[in-house]
């Protein structure tokens, strides 16, 4: 839990943090890889709400080298693999995740993000 | 088109339509329901395409008790016989040598032995000359008499006769079945606001939950609407303002509670995240994201709706103290706990209506519960809460006497991307008051006027 997938849909959203509010950067993190079940289907429609860049930083920033730079024309079964380990199997457990901006930290806890934003944060 | 005699459970009548038509268009296929068609019974005769259809949607709508090809009707066995005799062509096929068996039953009404078997012998006339065998027929025949409810009457007493079916058992429901797999008493972790299994589950088919969808709940408490979603395939995400309802009480010893559900149910897989954030401060990064939004938004009888702020504001010292606080809990990385204040009902459905739109994928759905007071209900009180790009599908009624909760299943029928909403707290309603406001206060009223109660 806090897999990729979810890491790329999440900015901070602090209140007048409207610009590089994306992605979040990792820090102290505990990773757990989890097997999980391949849906070339789920990932097909999927791919169009990926931001790509920010995915293959958050990736290699966690040790994983798998991505290239650049999404794939074509998505075969081997790419369709290697992005579901990528966004669905990697799971941060533990760790901060910082606003690159604001530097606001959401924390993780048990695999479960704190978003809650404080008082002052939210105007 | 062949038609079907739909057996239905007894229980959420207004449910039963919705569903079937929900499940149908989950497999690409329509249904067209007569107008006169008396929702409120638990017989319904309907077109199919094909005997296939009526497979596909006995396995999946968890109110169907069983689906008959229909040969007849009537007021009386005269009428029902008669009508059966004009059938003929769609069961004397099964005259010369199928195996078979009669089964007859009553809706509100408990029918002897003695006059079941009076009631089969009155079929004679059908000839079938296959053998009886009450363990494995190659065909079954039910003939089902349904009676009117006995309201008003003495306890023991059944209520009149109203009309009697025939038809071959086509396939009984599978999906019933999962009412009790999804037990709450039998789950792992559960809270007192948890919800029902069954009803959970026809949510789930309101939604539309199979593989390759992506479904958020943003009120996700306990997760009660994340497991049978996830065990029909779909990807769910759930958030909710309170973390504690997601985790549990074990700590970090133990994976969150709402994960050891979901492994019960051998899904934990599909269960994406978790998060905690009030959804009126949310962090999406985008919007047209989700295939459905299912949730049942705490609506203040055991549990109040919350949102980010304060009931009351601050004074300026009091502000800069609490600052200084909240920074100083954050830099030690102890959880801070911000305040809240009371999110009111109407407010927060007509607010998730346009969160809908905005984190929908066009022709996605929004399905969610609505608690109202029964009898100042008004149709408008649905109608007005919808935006531009959003209809309603389904409104259907679980009543408890003087107030009732509503399934509203809304669709996005907008291809536009619309900016993500404000949750401005100004636009408060100054037309329609519908009979959903201030729920919690009419509920603890007992539903009086407010001018009554003094």
């Amino acid at each position: 839990m806090v897999r990729l997938i979810t890491h790329n849909l999440l900015a901070c959203h602090v209140k007048g943090c409207t610009s590089n509010n994306f992605p979040l950067e990792f820090k102290d993190v505990q990773v757990v890889l989890r097997e999980s079940e391949f849906n070339p289907d789920f990932l097909r429609g999927f791919i169009p709400k990926i931001e790509w860049t920010a995915l293959v930083g958050a990736a290699r920033e966690l040790g994983d080298t798998s991505l290239p730079d650049q999404p794939p024309e074509m998505l075969d079964d081997d790419f369709l693999k290697t992005l579901h380990h990528v966004l669905l199997e990697i799971h941060v457990e533990e760790g901060i995740m910082i606003c690159p901006n604001c530097k606001h930290n959401y924390a993780i806890s048990n695999g479960i993000p704190n978003m809650l934003l404080a008082e002052h944060e939210i105007g | 088109m062949p038609a079907f005699l739909f057996v239905f459970a007894q229980s959420h009548s207004e449910f039963r339509l919705p569903e079937l038509a929900s499940v149908a268009a989950l497999h690409g296929f329509t249904i067209t329901v007569p107008p006169d068609c008396d929702t409120s019974r638990p017989f319904t005769v309907l077109n199919l395409e094909s005997e296939e259809h009526a497979r596909l949607l006995a396995s999946r709508c968890i109110l169907i008790k069983h689906v008959c090809e229909f040969y007849a009707q009537g007021g009386n066995y005269d009428e029902l016989h008669a009508a059966n005799k004009t059938s003929s062509h769609l069961w004397s096929s099964y005259v010369p040598d199928t195996s078979f068996k009669f089964v007859v039953t009553a809706y509100n009404h408990k029918i002897s032995e003695s006059r079941q078997r009076n009631i089969v012998e009155s079929f004679s006339y059908m000839g079938f000359m296959g053998k009886i065998d009450m363990k494995n027929p190659q065909v079954l025949m039910g003939c089902f008499e349904e009676y009117e409810t006995a309201l008003g009457l003495r306890e023991d007493r059944d209520g009149k006769f109203r009309q009697v079916y025939f038809g071959r058992l086509v396939v009984d429901g599978s999906a019933r079945a999962l009412i009790k797999m999804f037990d709450v008493k039998k789950r792992l972790y559960y809270g007192n606001t948890s919800m029902e299994s069954e009803v959970s589950l026809l949510m789930a088919n309101q939604a539309l939950a199979s593989p390759s969808r992506f479904v958020y709940d943003p009120f996700c408490g306990t997760g009660s609407m994340a497991y049978p979603i996830a065990y029909f395939g779909a990807q769910v995400f759930g958030s909710d303002i309170d973390g504690r309802q997601m985790r549990g009480k074990d700590g970090k010893d133990q994976p969150p509670g709402v994960l050891r559900a979901a492994k019960q149910y051998g899904v934990a897989d599909r269960i994406v995240d978790l998060c905690t954030f009030d959804v009126t401060r949310n962090p999406w990064r985008c919007g047209n994201l989700f295939d459905a939004i299912v949730t049942d938004p705490p609506y203040g009888v055991r549990a109040g709706a919350k949102r980010l702020g304060r009931k009351k504001e601050l004074s300026d010292e009091k502000k800069a103290a609490n600052i200084e606080h909240q920074l100083s809990a954050r830099k030690a990385q102890q959880p801070y706990v911000p305040p809240t204040k009371p999110y009111e009902l109407s407010r927060l459905a007509a607010d998730l209506v346009v969160l809908a739109r905005y984190l929908l994928k066009p022709d996605g759905r929004l399905v969610f519960f609505l608690p109202t007071v029964n009898e100042q209900y008004e149709e408008v009180d649905i109608q007005s809460m919808l935006c531009d790009g959003m209809v309603l599908v389904a409104n259907s009624l679980q009543d408890f006497g003087s107030w009732g909760r509503r399934l509203v299943t809304i669709r996005k029928t907008t291809h536009e991307s619309y900016p993500p909403p404000t949750f401005e707290e100004e636009h408060d309603a100054v037309g329609h008051i519908p009979a959903h406001k201030d729920f919690r206060e009419q509920y603890f009223r007992g539903f009086k006027k407010e001018s009554d109660v003094q």
